[in-house]
């Protein structure tokens, strides 16, 4: 028995690292193949054309009233031609409607809204601008439904082609939308229902007017250790996912998708909180019902810096909403799971989602519970105790180091002398100082799921970007 | 000695599983010594380049403008026009230094124009540079060939164009679009030539390059496009199509019209707000005997249209559907209704108390 216990947390100890190590392959061959491609494309010339594809950006806001004058600014300040703006303001019970109605000139105006999702109401109205200058910006006050139900009013009112979902304190760069409809326009065999690119994290970062204007690496090793983690995920896990056409996810964060068949699936779901997981895996599986040829892209490009958690607090509380909303999309759509029906999705994505994301905090503390039963009663052998924990820590710091690199080959964008030592010394530290406190949120999270179903969104208490 | 010889025991008497196990932790360590090395020499390896990148890119951007200047009338090449010369030759040999004289040398001509714009395409030429470019149309790369021909585009090299057009149907979307944009670039609509051949798709990302760089040229007579709206390449046509409507193309009326039962739907949409931007009623009247037989997006389409060319004939039309189940159908023929007879959008206003429908008749009394 004790023998069998020990061949499966083998078996997955082999396959998780298998896995990691062939995503990260296919990731570094992913990432040159799109650099060489993009390597010559003049965005400037295509960022001013009125011929390119009109795109929303909607930005639900609550409670946003510290930084939302900021951040909109930053969202007009797009260099693409043919877009507008639509800030969803759901139910704020401080004064950002307010603010906003002071500084962009607001008025309210009739609009007559395509209610093909269904919303919570809208509370004072559709506003816009009299100021020319602000043309591009809608403001929607509704009553509070929730970020899915924001994004969802959003959807209804978009009279473009395609949306970019994002979050209201998201720094986009100014050629993000153009880089990101660029896979949208580009493919020709196959619909392209949503593409995401890389987040990356502004803490302490100089911002200005909404622009970046300097990148520094936080001096909290809460920080620093999400900013490798998001170097990983971003470098060297997605691009193999996008290649293989297999992701699950795009980063609520910031995405674009088709409008079209975003409304024909429903729109977001208001029943959960991993609603950016959701939505794909449902476009996907409609896609795949239909028969129809698709691709959710995906490319490596930094195109949106957002504040990260700077305390312990937050930083669980927000991973454990990302593990419920993990759970609770692999369990609504688990017709997909291992059926060969769904192509690569069910064979491949569901499962290595279900087994690697959903199950590995699970398996990690069984197997330190196992552990401690092993000590209790004597029966560590400690020789192979000490061999598998340093293997295991090794690799976890050799692909950290590798994504680092990868970075550094493609976008360079720690570019201070000693930030690379620093980013080292990260890289074997993160798993004490980093992990533990992941993996008890995603404990918490599965505790939460099962026995606290009313618990909702976490809050984020935003201390807004570092400013010149 | 003692030590080495513990270790060396104690792995020899280990199972093989742990045997491995220490392989690979052996393996790893060096990997992460190596990985180290190597970022520590990247970063500073990058560090320099950009620093060098701007010191030779400074001197040679100093050099070209020496150059520009040290020209007399007598001679085709002066002495110290020469000498600038036979430098830049020099440095072409290594790649890293040729790449920034090219964008140096382009940089340059993006700023100035006439003779002087002239002068730096000589020197393209004197430098060897071309010699460069044309043998990278010779590579087994695609991405040499695709930067030779943007090379060519950018300094414009008109002489080679047979050369450069055997890609028409190259693999690598990247290959063809230089090859569309050198043509474009250079013969503007001639370019366009290359339609008639096409057997690849052209990206709708490709399209609005190509477009871009014709809306560039100061000749704006287009050639005539009805062949590629028959072409059976789907994405000619619906480059044509954006054609037509830029340059307001109204003489190809007949195969728009034609185009209305063509196979793919979306060329069928596209056909119809083509035919609607052109007022190209007799269109509507087509579409409006057939309009069951459309699609729902056509029909869409169709009532966008009906909203710039509807008549006064068309109101029983019109009527059919202020109740369609569509909400952009409904909103349209209530929009249309209420422009040809208000008196009737009056007392057609309060057909129903469906919420969508009041909502959309308050909307349209109030704009």
């Amino acid at each position: 028995m004790i023998s069998i216990i020990h061949f499966l947390f083998f078996l997955y100890s082999f396959m998780i690292i298998g896995s990691y190590i062939t995503l990260g392959i296919i990731s570094v061959f992913e990432t040159v193949a799109y650099t060489q491609k993009n390597k010559f494309v003049n965005y400037n010339k295509i960022l001013s054309s009125n011929i390119s594809p009109s795109i929303s950006i909607i930005a639900p806001a609550y409670n946003e009233s510290l930084n939302i004058i900021e951040n909109v600014r930053s969202l007009l300040s797009s260099h693409y031609a043919n877009y507008d703006v639509i800030i969803i303001n759901d139910g704020s019970k401080d004064d950002s409607l307010e603010k906003l109605i002071d500084a962009y000139n607001l008025i309210c105006v009739d609009f007559l809204i395509n209610e093909q999702i269904p919303t919570q109401p809208l509370r004072k109205g559709i506003y816009k601008s009299t100021n020319p200058a602000f043309e591009k910006l809608i403001v929607v006050d509704k009553e509070n439904g929730g970020k899915a139900d924001a994004l969802n009013m959003g959807l209804n009112i978009s009279a473009n082609k395609y949306v970019a979902c994002i979050d209201v304190d998201c720094l986009l760069i100014e050629d993000a939308l153009l880089k990101l409809v660029k896979p949208f326009l580009e493919t020709t065999d196959k619909v392209v229902i949503a593409a995401g690119g890389v987040i990356r994290i502004a803490n302490s970062c100089v911002i200005k007017e909404g622009k970046l204007l300097d990148v520094n690496l936080p001096e909290k090793m809460l920080e620093k250790g999400q900013i490798l983690e998001y170097l990983r995920a971003f470098l060297l896990g997605r691009m193999a996912w996008s290649r293989l056409n297999g992701l699950l996810v795009i980063s609520g964060a910031f995405g674009l998708f088709d409008k079209k068949i975003a409304i024909e699936v429903g729109g977001y779901d208001t029943n959960t909180v991993g609603e950016d997981m959701e939505i794909i895996v449902r476009m996907r599986r409609f896609m795949e019902e239909k028969k129809l040829k698709y691709k959710v892209a995906y490319i490596p490009d930094p195109l949106c810096w957002t504040e990260a958690p700077d305390n312990y607090k937050t930083f669980i509380s927000q991973r454990n909403r990302w593990t419920r909303g993990t759970i609770e999309t692999l369990r609504k759509h688990r017709k997909i799971g291992f059926n060969r029906k769904y192509s690569s999705m069910g064979t491949l994505s569901y499962p290595y989602w279900f087994l690697f994301e959903r199950m590995a905090p699970i398996v990690e503390v069984l197997g330190v519970i196992y552990f401690a039963y092993l000590i209790f009663y004597q029966q560590v052998r400690w020789d192979y105790t000490i061999a598998f924990i340093l293997l295991a820590y090794l690799f976890t710091v050799l692909f950290s180091i590798a994504a680092i690199i990868s970075e550094e080959l493609t976008y360079h964008q720690y570019k201070k002398k000693g930030t690379g030592f620093k980013m080292i010394m990260i890289a074997f530290l993160e798993p004490f100082v980093v992990h533990p406190f992941i993996l008890y949120a995603a404990i918490v999270g599965n505790k939460d799921y099962y026995f606290n179903k009313k618990k909702k969104w976490g809050a984020m208490t935003r201390k807004g970007m570092t400013k010149a | 000695m003692f030590k080495n010889n513990y270790f060396i025991d104690f792995f020899e008497n280990s199972p093989i599983i742990m045997q491995l196990v220490w392989v690979f932790i052996v393996m790893i360590i060096f990997f992460i010594m190596t990985t180290i090395a190597y970022l520590k020499y990247l970063r500073s390896f990058l560090r320099k380049n950009e620093n060098l990148k701007n010191k030779i890119e400074k001197e040679f951007e100093t050099a070209v403008i020496n150059y520009l200047y040290a020209g007399n009338e007598i001679d085709e090449v002066s002495f110290e026009q020469k000498s600038i010369i036979d430098q830049f030759k020099s440095n072409t040999s290594e790649p890293f230094k040729r790449d920034i004289l090219i964008s140096t040398l382009l940089k340059l001509n993006y700023e100035i124009s006439g003779e002087m714009a002239e002068s730096i395409h000589k020197l393209y030429i004197q430098t060897g540079l071309l010699d460069y470019s044309l043998s990278k149309l010779k590579s087994r790369k695609w991405n040499s060939i695709a930067d030779g021909i943007r090379e060519l585009t950018l300094f414009h090299v008109k002489e080679v164009q047979d050369q450069v057009k055997i890609h028409i149907n190259h693999p690598k979307t990247e290959v063809r679009i230089a090859m569309q944009l050198y043509l474009i670039n250079l013969f503007h609509f001639d370019g366009l030539d290359f339609l008639n051949n096409i057997t690849t798709p052209i990206s709708e990302w490709d399209q609005i390059q190509l477009l871009e760089a014709l809306q560039l040229n100061s000749n704006q007579r287009v050639t005539s496009i009805n062949l590629w709206l028959k072409s059976t390449n789907n994405s000619v046509v619906f480059f044509a199509l954006k054609l037509a409507k830029i340059y307001n193309q109204y003489g190809v009326r007949d195969e728009l019209i034609a185009l209305l039962d063509h196979q793919n739907i979306k060329i069928r949409i596209d056909v119809i707000h083509l035919l609607s931007y052109l007022n190209i009623i007799d269109a509507k009247i087509i579409l409006k005997n057939k309009f069951n037989e459309l699609t729902l997006e056509e029909q869409i389409a169709f009532f966008e249209m009906m909203e710039n060319l509807y008549e006064i004939k068309d109101k029983p039309f019109i009527l059919e559907h202020i109740l369609n189940p569509n909400f952009e159908i409904k909103f349209s023929a209530l929009k249309i209704l209420k422009n040809l007879n208000i008196e009737e959008f009056n007392c057609f206003k309060n057909l129903t108390l469906e919420p969508e429908f009041v909502r959309m008749v308050k909307y349209i009394e109030a704009n």
